[in-house]
C-alpha cells in the first residue's frame, strides 16, 4: 500500500515536472535555444496563483481549478513578452546570447518576486479541495489526483494541437526546419511566439499545481530548471515524449529514494545517475536521432 | 518566350557576405513555361532561386510576380503570393508524416486541402501508400516527390526547383521530371536549376545558362548552341 501511495505521489510530482519539461522542450525545438528562465516561470505561475486567489470575484478564495485558465492566459502573455525581450532581438546571434538573456530574464523574475512577495514560502489554493480520498485503504491527497488529471489533460491537449491541427503542423515544421517552414509559407516568427506562449503557460500551470503541496518561494525556479534540463537530457534532447517520460522518471526516482533514504541523498543520486546516462547513453534513455523527433 | 512573364527577375544581385554569387541577372518565366537554369557548380543557380524566394538577401535588382514587386517581402509572404520552392536536398520535415508534410504547406480549408492532397497523390502514386509514414523513412526518390508535392500544396503560380534529380536513380529522376512537365503543362511557371543538362532540357522549353553568376545565354532549347552549353559547364 505504501508503494502505491508513493507511486501516486511520484506521478503527481512527475506530472507537474512533465509540464515544465514540455514547455522547455517546445521552446528548445522551435528556437534551438535553451530557455533558462523556465524554472523561474514556474515560480511566477505559482506566485501568480497565490496573488490572484484572494482577489478574484467576490474577494473570496477560489479553488485553484478556476484559477488555472487565468494563470494559463496571463502566463502565455508573459511568454510573449519573454520572446519579444529575450529571444527575438537575439535570434540571429549565437545561441549563447539567448542562453544568457533567458538567465537574465529569470533573475529579473526572481528579484521581482522577492520584492513583491518576500522570501517566505507561499501556498496557492488547492485545485479542488485540500482533503484526502480513501480508495480502498489507499489514502490519496485530492490535490495529487487533481495535479495528475490536469497535467494529463494539458499534455493531451498539446498532443492534439500538435498532431491534429494545421497550427500544430506549422509549429512542428518550424521546430524541425525553420527556413524550410518559411519556404512553405509558414509565418515562423508567429509560430515561435506561440511556442513561447505555450511553453510559458505550461510552466505557469506547473507552478500553480506545485505551489499548493510544495509551496513556492522566489528562488524555487533554480531547482525546477535543473529538473527540466535533466528530464529533457535523459528523455532524448529535443524529444517531446522523451521529456514527459524523463520528468515522470525523475519524480518517481526522487519520491522513491527520498522515502527510503532522504531528499538530499535522492538529489545526489539523481545527478550521479544523470552523469552515468550522459556517459553511457548520451542520446538519452528514449533518445531518437534529431531527424526523427516529433 | 510564351505570353506575359509571370516571374520577372531584373538585374538581381545576391550573395553571401561580400561574395557576389548572382550578378545583375535578369530572366523571366511565363505561365505554363518550363525554363531550365543550367550551369556548373558555383554558377549561382541555387543562390538565384533562394534570392527569388528571399532566403538569400538581394543587394540589387527586382523580383516581380505577375507584375507585383515582391523583392521586399519576407519569404513566407512571397510564398503566399504564389511562389513555390523545392530545395536542393529535398529538406522534407523528417519527423512529420508524409500527409503532414504535404498539408503544412497548404493555406486552404480542410475540404480544399483534401482535394489538393488527392491531386498530389495522383501525380505521385508512390506517396499515397506512405501517407502516414514519417518522411525520414522514405527513399530519396520518394522524398523528392514529397518535396515537389509539398510545394504544389501551396498552389504556386511559379515553381522553383533546385536540383530535383540530385542523388536519384535515372528511373526516379525520369519520374520526377515527368511530373515537372505535367506541372508546367497545367499552367504553372517552372524554373528548374539542374546540373544534369540532358534531363533538364528534356523538360524545358527554354534554357538560361549561368556562368559566374551571370546569364550567358537565354533562349529556346532548340536554338541552344552546343558550345554555349560546353562553355557554361567547362568555362571558355
Amino acid at each position: 500500500m505504501i508503494t502505491l501511495q508513493l507511486l501516486v505521489n511520484g506521478l503527481a510530482l512527475g506530472a507537474a515536472y512533465a509540464l515544465v519539461a514540455l514547455g522547455f522542450v517546445l521552446v528548445l525545438n522551435a528556437t534551438a535555444a535553451v530557455n533558462f528562465a523556465q524554472g523561474d516561470l514556474v515560480m511566477a505561475g505559482g506566485l501568480l496563483g497565490v496573488a490572484l486567489a484572494p482577489h478574484l470575484p467576490g474577494y473570496l478564495p477560489l479553488p485553484g481549478l478556476l484559477l488555472l485558465p487565468v494563470v494559463l492566459v496571463l502566463m502565455a502573455g508573459l511568454g510573449l513578452l519573454l520572446a519579444a525581450a529575450a529571444y527575438l532581438p537575439l535570434r540571429r546571434r549565437p545561441p549563447v546570447a539567448v542562453f544568457i538573456s533567458t538567465i537574465a530574464a529569470g533573475i529579473i523574475l526572481q528579484n521581482g518576486a522577492s520584492v513583491l512577495f518576500g522570501p517566505e514560502p507561499r501556498a496557492a489554493p488547492p485545485l479542488l479541495g485540500g482533503g484526502t480520498l480513501d480508495l480502498g485503504g489507499l489514502v490519496v491527497a485530492e490535490q495529487s489526483l487533481a495535479i495528475i488529471a490536469v497535467a494529463a489533460l494539458l499534455i493531451a491537449g498539446q498532443q492534439w494541437l500538435f498532431g491534429r491541427t494545421q497550427l500544430g503542423r506549422r509549429l512542428r515544421a518550424t521546430a524541425q526546419d525553420p527556413e524550410m517552414a518559411r519556404a512553405c509559407g509558414v509565418p515562423v516568427t508567429a509560430m515561435i511566439l506561440i511556442t513561447f506562449a505555450l511553453g510559458t503557460a505550461f510552466a505557469g500551470a506547473a507552478g500553480l499545481l506545485l505551489a499548493n503541496r510544495y509551496f513556492v518561494t522566489p528562488t524555487a525556479g533554480g531547482d525546477l530548471i535543473l529538473k527540466a534540463y535533466i528530464a529533457v537530457t535523459i528523455g532524448g534532447w529535443g524529444s517531446v515524449p522523451g521529456a514527459v517520460a524523463g520528468a515522470l522518471l525523475i519524480a518517481l526516482f526522487e519520491v522513491g529514494v527520498s522515502s527510503v533514504l532522504s531528499y538530499p541523498v535522492a538529489l545526489g543520486l539523481l545527478y550521479a545517475t544523470l552523469l552515468v546516462i550522459l556517459v553511457a547513453r548520451p542520446q538519452g534513455l528514449f533518445g531518437e536521432a534529431a531527424r526523427r523527433r516529433a | 518566350m510564351m505570353g506575359n512573364p509571370l516571374l520577372r527577375v531584373e538585374g538581381l544581385t545576391a550573395g553571401y557576405g561580400g561574395a557576389v554569387a548572382v550578378d545583375r541577372l535578369s530572366l523571366s518565366v511565363a505561365a505554363g513555361e518550363a525554363v531550365a537554369l543550367l550551369g556548373a557548380n558555383g554558377a549561382g543557380k541555387s543562390t538565384l532561386l533562394k534570392a527569388i524566394l528571399g532566403l538569400v538577401p538581394a543587394t540589387g535588382g527586382r523580383v516581380r510576380l505577375a507584375g507585383e514587386e515582391i523583392g521586399a517581402l519576407a519569404p513566407e509572404r512571397r510564398v503566399r503570393r504564389g511562389l513555390g520552392y523545392v530545395p536542393e536536398g529535398r529538406r522534407v520535415f523528417p519527423g512529420m508524416s508524409v500527409r503532414d508534410n504535404l498539408e503544412v504547406a497548404s493555406r486552404l480549408g480542410w475540404a480544399e486541402r483534401a482535394r489538393d492532397l488527392e491531386r498530389v497523390f495522383a501525380l505521385f502514386p508512390a506517396l499515397e501508400g506512405k501517407a502516414e509514414e514519417r518522411a525520414w523513412r522514405l527513399s530519396g526518390g520518394q522524398q523528392q516527390m514529397l518535396a515537389v508535392g509539398r510545394a504544389l500544396m501551396g498552389r504556386p503560380r511559379v515553381l522553383l526547383l533546385d536540383e530535383p534529380s540530385l542523388g536519384l536513380s535515372p528511373k526516379l529522376a525520369g519520374e520526377v521530371f515527368a511530373a515537372v512537365r505535367a506541372i508546367a503543362a497545367a499552367g504553372t511557371a517552372v524554373l528548374v536549376a539542374e546540373q544534369s543538362a540532358a534531363r533538364a532540357l528534356s523538360a524545358a522549353g527554354r534554357v538560361v545558362l549561368l556562368r559566374l553568376g551571370r546569364a550567358v545565354h537565354d533562349g529556346p532549347v532548340e536554338t541552344l548552341p552546343a558550345d554555349a552549353l560546353r562553355d557554361a559547364f567547362l568555362g571558355g
